[in-house]
């Protein structure tokens, strides 16, 4: 009994250590270890993890609308904008809210006991999608079809309906959005649209604006000028931000911030909008009249700075509307394939590639070409600046010459040969042997020296994207083995390629002095408060040759123009220089083609001779053949840049001074030039009428537009004074049944003879040996002013030199000197 | 003087005890711990009531709608916690069994038109105020257990039953009886009835903490340890087999190892939930400053209103707050053994186990220490019945105390 007794005892003291020390347990459990992993799980929260959350939860609690910079304005040196924003709209759709536009806790969802009729709800949302959609489609002429699939992705709050709503439908649009109450679901958000007001008109420098994988919502940028200034143009993208609620309400006690937009800067450009349209006009007109099959192109530069007036490339395109085919024979092209395969076929989406590739070229940027003749100046710089020949020197050209290490002798353009010749001589005959000649005393070595100091084997820098590479051998394979043969056919520019940008930026360290510049687009940038935060001072890279040589290559260049392969540049009272080219696309004649005779006729030419004002390159790539290996097109002219691009480029270079007001310089050969009779224009086509003056040293212009010569002032047979210019009338022109003389007493002979033509008279000056002195005055006329004749008289003026009395007492500058008195 | 007010002297010894003095830690804990909650419950509430968006509820826009509502459940049951306290909860053991069967006739009445469903899920009784009988029941379960097996020991002393060794039934008997099996029977057939109406309705997060609750009641009463690992192997592998092999659960157990691989579904809230915490900082943004209570956090009334605690007051903060929690729990345990007898033990270890998982449960949840399982924070999460009834148990906490006898003063 007393053993059960002390039994029961230890039980109950063995229970109650067990009931301690199980509750000592359970609170050490409980209490403490339980909210271990929940205190590490706060930390590494709030501390370790601190910053991700606290973006998370600002990314979702803050609503931030971007507000857009105006982008800047391209302006052509002349203050014309070229590419100019306005303001538009994107249209926003949020299926997710257009959804949650119907409330779920509404009445009218709900039975009697209360249960959501799932049914009824899906239907009135089913019905406010379709009041937007219908109402898009109807207004905004939207597919009625994708904008429904697109308002049924609930899940989207975001789905960009349109990116250039104009102003005037946006008004619409916010009106319905105010009618049916759709804040937050369907909106409109800022946005930009650039506008090119002179469409196609240097487009390949301004470039186009377009989306991009990071371009976001906002296009940028593409090509040309838009995108290589794509940051300075584009400004600063502004942010309004306000902390909103889950539902996307703005917090009424939330915070919000402004940052200010930025807006772009505006470019000032080198080019000229009147300049680069020139340009353009007659890549178009030669590319019609001789009927170019592989395009064209064309630079004006200032050859004194290096800035680019224009540049242009065809075919092109319109950055208004960049994807569209634009040129009317690529479109002839596509219309036939679609004809043929479908609109939707592979064959027709390749062809529109090719197209679109095409347009979108810039060729005077990007294709390197063959130089040709054009080249020669430079060869013949290197050999009078390393002195190894003089302007006295004379070449023989017997027709060919018989290279070393070459199977062939090479031919001179003309087979007979140009017999013997002065350096002068020998490049306005084009000779090649001469230039062969000439390379050869150079040397491989020295030659190729030059070849990189005129920078042909380096980039130019100018700021434009996609500046192509040159094709020139390297040093070791030009001066190798088969290095006379290289220098032999690199001495006229043939099997090298370079940029059209390189040779023009060559070119005109030639004729200014020998300063190698580098050509550039953007003359200066100004920040929205119209300060110049950049401005293009012209940049010398190295100079090639010395002002001597310079002075020499242009006298020769002049010469080219007046008297050799350059004539048909000559524009009477411009002083036009230059150099023809007509080079044979080597590198197209493959196996499978092997007498390609595809041909590059290019000009390079400048004016005026002695203070050059502007340097062109002008190239028109493989005018068509009237009939396989024909020498002449189909309207009859001769395939050479001299017949060819010479005169596109003459009439382009004397359109291009009268444009810049350069005063014209009549020559006395061209004041005294012997009377030449009048032909027959009227009812020619204008440029083989153009041909036909020129070929008889006369100047002309034009009244009306078109493409044939409906009248022409003097008529034919009259006997007009050599040099003088003829007016030509196109369209429906008519010219004037009279015209009054002026009276041009007390003039120079440039500026009687200008006034004189203006007004379709023209003028045989007499009296003075020398009409160049500027102290040259008209002291009476063969007409007296105030009469009336008709149009094309010829009218004798008399000049005297006046300036003896003066100089002999002040010595003066002879521009200063003031109109003598008439009894003088 | 007719009646003569009974002194001291007259009452018997239990009933002296029965009128110390209530712990004062453990009282001041309590309603520091409700007063912090209400604050908490005002702020996170706010925007919520204001924009009226909680489904089910028409705060007609008041903002104070949760706040005033809650404020006056926390004052009737603080009331009835300070009535509770005066009772000598030696009643309870009688109580208990009406209490059981009452609980258990309530789960029944959820299944007749008396019920309310939400959600899915049948969990609410509606007689006069809507409330939860799952309440009744964790509290009922726990005061049960306690009342009987405070009494374990006597049973264990009485002499062992006879059981006749010739038939297969009376060596099974003897079996089952000598390894307490036969001990176990009706708790685990209470267990069975109240978790399979639980599962009915369905109401997970009840069914673990009845479970808890009980469990713990047994586990100090000196149940033998091989039936807590045998029961908790069987969970164990139950909850394998259920994570693993049904979807909604291996759904559930994905989107909280991950919460973005359905940020839109099941994983918004326990993310909104993690940003609200993480962005709060070490200081968090201020009382009433909480920004993912504006409308993105869901249930930041209830179940949620820890991560708004995070977000406003910050790490700081919420580390006092679980301290708080802690140190009320930490009181509750030493009550539990300093208690009088057995049974006051029990009772204190049940409630504030379940107090103390409860409060795991619901932090484990919002910071994603363990998968999403709606559990409320007592004191803090919106709701009436839950309040009350919390306060009630302390209430019955207060009154274990009140029978300590104070320590001999040397």
């Amino acid at each position: 009994m007393e053993e059960r007794e002390r039994k029961s005892r230890a039980d109950r003291g063995r229970s109650n250590r067990s009931l301690l020390r199980r509750t000592i347990g359970l609170m050490l459990v409980m209490g403490v270890l339980v909210f271990i992993p929940l205190v590490v799980q706060l930390v590494r929260l709030q501390i370790l993890q601190y910053s991700e959350w606290k973006e998370r939860a600002a990314n979702q609690q803050t609503k931030s609308v971007a507000i857009t910079a105006n982008r800047g304005t391209i302006y052509d040196r002349e203050g014309r904008a070229m590419a100019l924003s306005a303001t538009v709209y994107q249209l926003i759709l949020s299926p997710r809210d257009v959804v949650a536009l119907v409330n779920e806790d509404d009445k009218r969802f709900k039975d009697s006991e209360g249960n959501f009729n799932q049914a009824a709800y899906d239907a009135a949302v089913r019905e406010r999608q379709t009041t937007i959609v219908n109402w898009l489609s109807a207004n905004l002429g939207m597919d009625a079809e994708s904008l429904r699939t697109r308002i049924e992705k609930t899940n989207s709050a975001y789905e960009r309906l349109a990116t250039e709503v104009e102003e005037e439908q946006a008004e619409q649009i916010r009106q319905f959005i105010k009618d049916q109450e759709l804040a937050n679901s369907l909106y409109l958000v800022d946005s930009s649209k650039r506008y090119y007001p002179f469409a196609s008109i240097g487009s390949h420098i301004l470039g186009y604006m377009s989306y991009n994988e990071n371009s976001g919502d906002q296009k940028e940028g593409a090509m040309g000028i838009e995108a290589l200034y794509e940051d300075a143009l584009s400004g600063e993208l502004g942010r309004q931000v306000y902390s909103k609620t889950g539902s996307g309400r703005e917090m009424m006690s939330g915070y919000e911030m402004y940052f200010d937009a930025e807006n772009g800067c505006d470019l000032t450009l080198t080019i000229d909008e009147r300049i680069q349209s020139m340009l353009e006009q007659t890549l178009a007109e030669g590319i019609q009249t001789y009927d170019v099959q592989a395009g064209a192109f064309g630079i004006a530069i200032d050859p004194q700075t290096g800035a680019v007036l224009g540049m242009a490339s065809a075919p092109d395109f319109d950055p208004n509307n960049y994807s569209a085919v634009i040129d009317e024979e690529l479109r002839d092209q596509l219309s036939r394939i679609a004809e043929q395969y479908g609109e939707d076929s592979e064959e027709y989406s390749a062809a529109y590639k090719a197209a679109f590739d095409a347009q979108m070229r810039n060729k005077a940027l990007s294709d390197a070409y063959e130089p040709g003749s054009t080249f020669k100046p430079l060869t013949v710089a290197m050999a009078l600046e390393e002195g190894v020949i003089s302007m006295d020197d004379h070449f023989y050209c017997g027709g060919s010459l018989k290279i070393d290490g070459y199977p062939k002798p090479i031919h001179c353009h003309q087979r007979a040969g140009h017999g013997e010749q002065s350096l002068t001589v020998a490049v306005a005959n084009s000779c090649n042997v001469a230039l062969m000649q000439i390379a050869f005393k150079i040397g491989a070595e020295k030659f190729y020296d030059y070849l990189e100091n005129y920078g042909l084997k380096e980039k130019t820098g100018v700021d434009l994207v996609g500046e192509g590479g040159s094709f020139v051998l390297d040093r070791d394979t030009f001066t190798g083995p088969y290095g006379q043969s290289s220098l032999a056919v690199y001495s006229f520019g043939q099997t090298l390629k370079v940029t059209p940008i390189r040779m023009i930026t060559a070119f005109a360290s030639l004729i200014n002095g020998g300063h190698l510049l580098e050509p550039y687009v953007v003359q200066s940038i100004r920040d929205d408060s119209g300060e110049t935060v950049y401005y293009h001072e012209t940049s010398e890279v190295r100079q090639t040759i010395s002002e001597s040589t310079s002075e020499k290559i242009r006298s020769i260049l002049e010469y080219v123009v007046n008297e050799g392969s350059g004539h048909n540049a000559y524009q009477a009272g411009y002083r036009i220089a230059g150099k023809t080219g007509t080079s044979e696309k080597i590198d197209l004649r493959t196996p499978e083609d092997p007498d390609n005779d595809d041909v590059i006729c290019s000009f390079m030419g400048y004016a005026p001779a002695e203070d050059p004002k502007v340097l062109v390159l002008l190239a028109y790539d493989t005018p068509k053949r009237s009939a396989p290996h024909s020498n002449l097109t189909a309207n009859g002219t001769y395939i050479s840049g001299g017949n060819i691009t010479a005169p596109m480029a003459g009439k382009l270079i004397a359109n291009i001074l009268d444009y810049m007001g350069v005063e014209k310089q009549y020559t006395a050969d061209e004041l005294s030039a012997a009377d030449v009779t009048m032909r027959r224009v009227t009812g020619l086509e204008l440029t083989v009428a153009m041909g036909r003056l020129q070929g008889q040293g006369l100047g002309f212009r034009t009244v009306g537009t078109g493409q044939k010569v409906v009248r022409q002032v003097p008529e034919a047979g009259v006997s007009v004074p050599g040099g003088s210019t003829v007016v030509l009338y196109l369209g429906d022109e008519t010219p004037p049944e009279q015209v009054e003389v002026p009276s041009v007493a007390g003039l120079t002979p440039t500026e009687a003879k200008t006034k004189l033509e203006e007004l379709g008279l023209l003028m045989r000056a007499s009296g003075a040996a020398d009409y160049t002195g500027s102290s040259i005055r008209a002291i009476s006329q063969s007409i007296e002013g105030g009469t009336s004749v008709a149009p094309g008289t010829v009218i004798n003026v008399q000049f005297a030199d006046n300036v003896v009395d003066y100089n002999v007492e002040n010595n003066n500058d002879s521009s200063d000197v003031p109109v003598p008195p008439e009894t003088g | 003087m007719a009646v003569r007010k009974r002194s001291r002297r007259d009452l018997t010894i239990e009933q002296q005890l029965a009128r110390g003095p209530v712990d004062l830690v453990f009282l001041a804990l309590v309603l520091l711990l409700t007063a912090v909650g209400l604050i908490m419950l005002l702020s996170a509430s706010f925007a919520i009531a204001m924009y009226n968006s909680y489904p089910g509820v028409d705060t007609g826009g008041n903002p104070y709608y949760y706040f005033i509502r809650q404020g006056g459940f926390a004052l009737g049951g603080i009331a009835l916690m300070y009535v509770i306290s005066r009772i000598d909860y030696q009643r309870i053991r009688l109580l208990s069994v009406p209490a059981l069967a009452l609980s258990i006739l309530l789960l029944l009445l959820i299944f007749t038109p008396l019920g309310w469903e939400s959600n899915g899920a049948r969990r609410w009784l509606r007689l006069g105020i809507r409330f939860q009988p799952s309440e009744f029941a964790k509290a009922a379960v726990i005061m049960f257990f306690a009342a009987r097996l405070s009494k374990r020991n006597d049973e264990l002393r009485a002499p062992p039953k006879k059981w006749n060794k010739r038939t297969f039934t009376g060596r099974a008997g003897a079996f089952l009886d000598r390894i307490g099996f036969l001990e176990l029977v009706p708790y685990g057939a209470i267990l069975l009835v109240i978790l399979f109406l639980l599962y009915k309705e369905p109401h997970m997060s009840a069914m673990i903490l009845v479970l808890v609750g009980a469990a713990s009641v047994l586990l100090v009463s000196g149940v033998s340890l091989g039936w807590f690992a045998a029961a908790g192997t069987l969970v164990g592998a139950a909850l394998w087999f259920i994570i693993t092999q049904t979807k909604y659960m291996t759904a559930r157990i994905n989107v909280w190892l991950d919460p973005t691989v359905d940020l839109k579904g099941d994983g918004f809230q326990p993310w909104q939930s993690r940003i609200a915490i993480g962005s709060g900082g070490l200081l968090g943004k201020g009382l009433g400053n909480s920004i993912q209570k504006y409308q993105f956090l869901p249930e930041m009334q209830n179940d949620c209103i820890f991560a708004i605690a995070c977000e406003e007051l910050g790490l700081i903060g919420a580390c006092v707050i679980i301290a708080l929690f802690m140190l009320l729990i930490l009181r509750g345990y030493w009550l539990a053994i300093h208690s009088r007898d057995r049974f006051g033990t029990l009772l204190i270890v049940g409630f504030i186990t379940l107090l103390a998982a409860q409060t795991f449960f619901n932090i484990g949840v919002v910071t994603g220490v363990i998968p999403t399982t709606g559990i409320s924070l007592p004191f803090f999460s919106y709701g009436g019945t839950a309040l009350v009834i919390q306060l009630a148990e302390m209430g019955v906490v207060l009154s274990v105390s009140r029978q300590i006898t104070a320590p001999k003063v040397e």
